[in-house]
This record gives structure tokens, sequence and C-alpha cells, in this order.
């Protein structure tokens, strides 16, 4: 089976990704990517912009209206949801297979 | 206060600018033909160069609270002015703006594409004025052709030298003003491509994996 041109995520995207399967802003996804990947992956204001300009290019996020007119609001999309989700078989398969082959 | 300066190189004009600050003098304004500043006390602060264009005012708007809401105040920069100054306000945060090479680097191919397309929206008015014949290439290769006078060539002793002297401080400023728009595409081809290898230099250069 041919695999997926978007395959695999970077660290990073995979954090966002996952972080976006509740709406938040900028800020927020910063917060929740360094909480989510155990204080590992701090991102700065430059690469996340950058980052979420690729993703809504892509149309992995969209953004979302809310009341906060200053800040825009990000949410995972279904495409967003697919692509992460196989990104994470991908990745289990990888756990899966390596004690397998005598790893511990 | 003003000061003028012109860098390609956005890391130097970082250092510059946070030296300045550290005498104390904070940007305020850039312009197209140099730095303002504030006088303030001296401060110990890092600043920062982003490069972005914005097509609506809410986008600019989202782009710096998210640097805000980070531990960084935007001093300078407007939406359509390309280069962004932060100044860092978080004594504790971090001292970057780009936390990996590829977003670092991924700056200056920004910089290299507004240079190339600078060069290219100068590229058809320059065709359409060596066709219409306003400016004529080959007067490079033969500077006889910048004079108008009819029958100069022709002419002979004191008639000729009268002629060619009058003449002279004309042709020079139409080889010099026809000169103007290819030397602009050339800097401009040089400035793209001066950044293009900026941009290598750091995808590249540094340590990323693999």
């Amino acid at each position: 089976m041919k695999r997926d041109k978007n395959l695999p995520l970077t660290e990073t995207v995979y954090y966002i990704l996952l972080a976006l399967l509740k709406p938040a802003h900028g800020y927020l996804i910063m917060e929740k990517v360094e909480e989510l990947s155990d204080g590992q992956v701090r991102m700065a204001a430059g690469t996340l912009y950058g980052a979420l300009e690729t993703l809504l290019r892509r149309n992995f996020i969209k953004s979302v209206q809310t009341d906060d007119s200053r800040r825009k609001v990000y949410v995972i999309t279904d495409e967003g949801k697919r692509i992460l989700c196989l990104d994470c078989q991908r990745m289990s398969h990888m756990i899966h297979v390596t004690p397998r082959e005598g790893l511990q | 206060m003003r000061k003028c300066r012109f860098s390609l190189d956005l890391e130097h004009e970082e250092k510059w600018l946070t030296e300045m600050a550290k005498q104390g003098l904070s940007l305020s304004r850039k312009t197209v033909f140099g730095y303002e500043f504030w006088q303030i006390p001296p401060q110990d602060t890092v600043i920062r160069i982003d490069y972005r264009h914005f097509n609506r005012p809410a986008d600019f708007e989202d782009y710096r609270m998210l640097f805000k809401d980070s531990g960084w105040e935007h001093i300078a920069g407007t939406e359509s002015s390309g280069t962004q100054y932060f100044k860092k306000t978080d004594k504790e945060g971090e001292t970057q703006i780009f936390s990996d090479t590829a977003s670092k680097a991924a700056r200056y191919r920004r910089l290299s594409s507004l240079w190339l397309s600078l060069a290219l929206a100068h590229l058809p008015i320059l065709i359409s004025l060596i066709y219409s014949g306003t400016v004529d290439p080959l007067a490079f290769l033969k500077p006889r052709l910048l004079y108008y006078t009819p029958g100069l060539w022709d002419m002979t002793g004191g008639s000729f030298l009268d002629a060619f002297l009058f003449e002279t401080p004309f042709a020079i400023m139409r080889g010099v003003s026809w000169l103007l728009l290819p030397v602009l595409v050339c800097l401009c081809i040089a400035c793209a491509a001066r950044s293009e290898m900026q941009y290598r230099k750091i995808k590249h250069g540094r340590k990323g994996g693999f």
C-alpha cells in the first residue's frame, strides 16, 4: 500500500494536531504542546506561527469563530484527524516490532 | 534619533539593534530611509526580526498577539513592511523566536522571494522600454548612440566640437538614466541570491537530525 505523502509527521506537527483536538489559540497551543510532550517540545512564537500557516494551507486545521477578536482560535479538521491517526498507527507499529526484534 | 544602515543579514541587524537598546536607543520605526529610535534608559533586552507579509488586518493582529502572549513586544513593522521587529519583555523566557532550524531558515526564504519578485516586477518595464526604443541597450557598446543631434558625426572642426560638447552632458544623463533600471534589477537579483544562500546555509549547515 502506498503511504500518504504527508507521513511521517514531525514531532512538533504531531503534538500541535493532538493539542487541537480541542479548539485553542496560539499561545494555548504552545502550552499544551509543552505539557503533552512532558516539557520536551518547547516551541517559539515564530516557529509556531509558521507551522500553523502550513497546517492551514494543507487543511489539517481550520480557524473557528470566537468572542476574542484579537486571537484566532484553531481546531483540527477531519483531514487532520485522519493524518494524525495514520501517523499514530505508524508509530504503534514501530513500537510493536521493536521488542519482537530483541530490543528491550 | 535617526540612523541609516543597510543590512541583508537579519542576524547582524538583530545584534546591532540589541546593542542599541543596551545603549538606551529603542527602535520605534523602520522606514526605507533608516531606523528611528526612542531614547530610553538602557535596557538589557533582546531584539529579534521576523520576515512576514499579511493580507488581512486580523491575521496581523493574531500574529502580534501570539508573540505578545509568549513574551515578545512588537515594536516596529506594518502589515506590508515585511520585516517585523520584536523586543523581549519576559526576563525569564526564550531568547529566540524560532525553535528549530527549518523555521529559522524559512525566514530567509521569504526574504529571498521578495527580492526575486521585485526583480521580476521591474523586468517587464525594462523590456517594454527597450522595445519602445526609449532605452537602446546597444548604446552601452556604442556610446555614439547616446547623441541625438542629427548629422553630428558628419560635422567637422569647430562646429563638431561645439555640438559635441553641448550634447555631452545630456548624453551622460541619458546613459545614467538608462542604466538605472538594469542596475536596480541586478541589485534585486543579487539580494535574492544572498538571502537564498543564507537560507541554504542555515538549513543544511547546522544540526537538525538526519
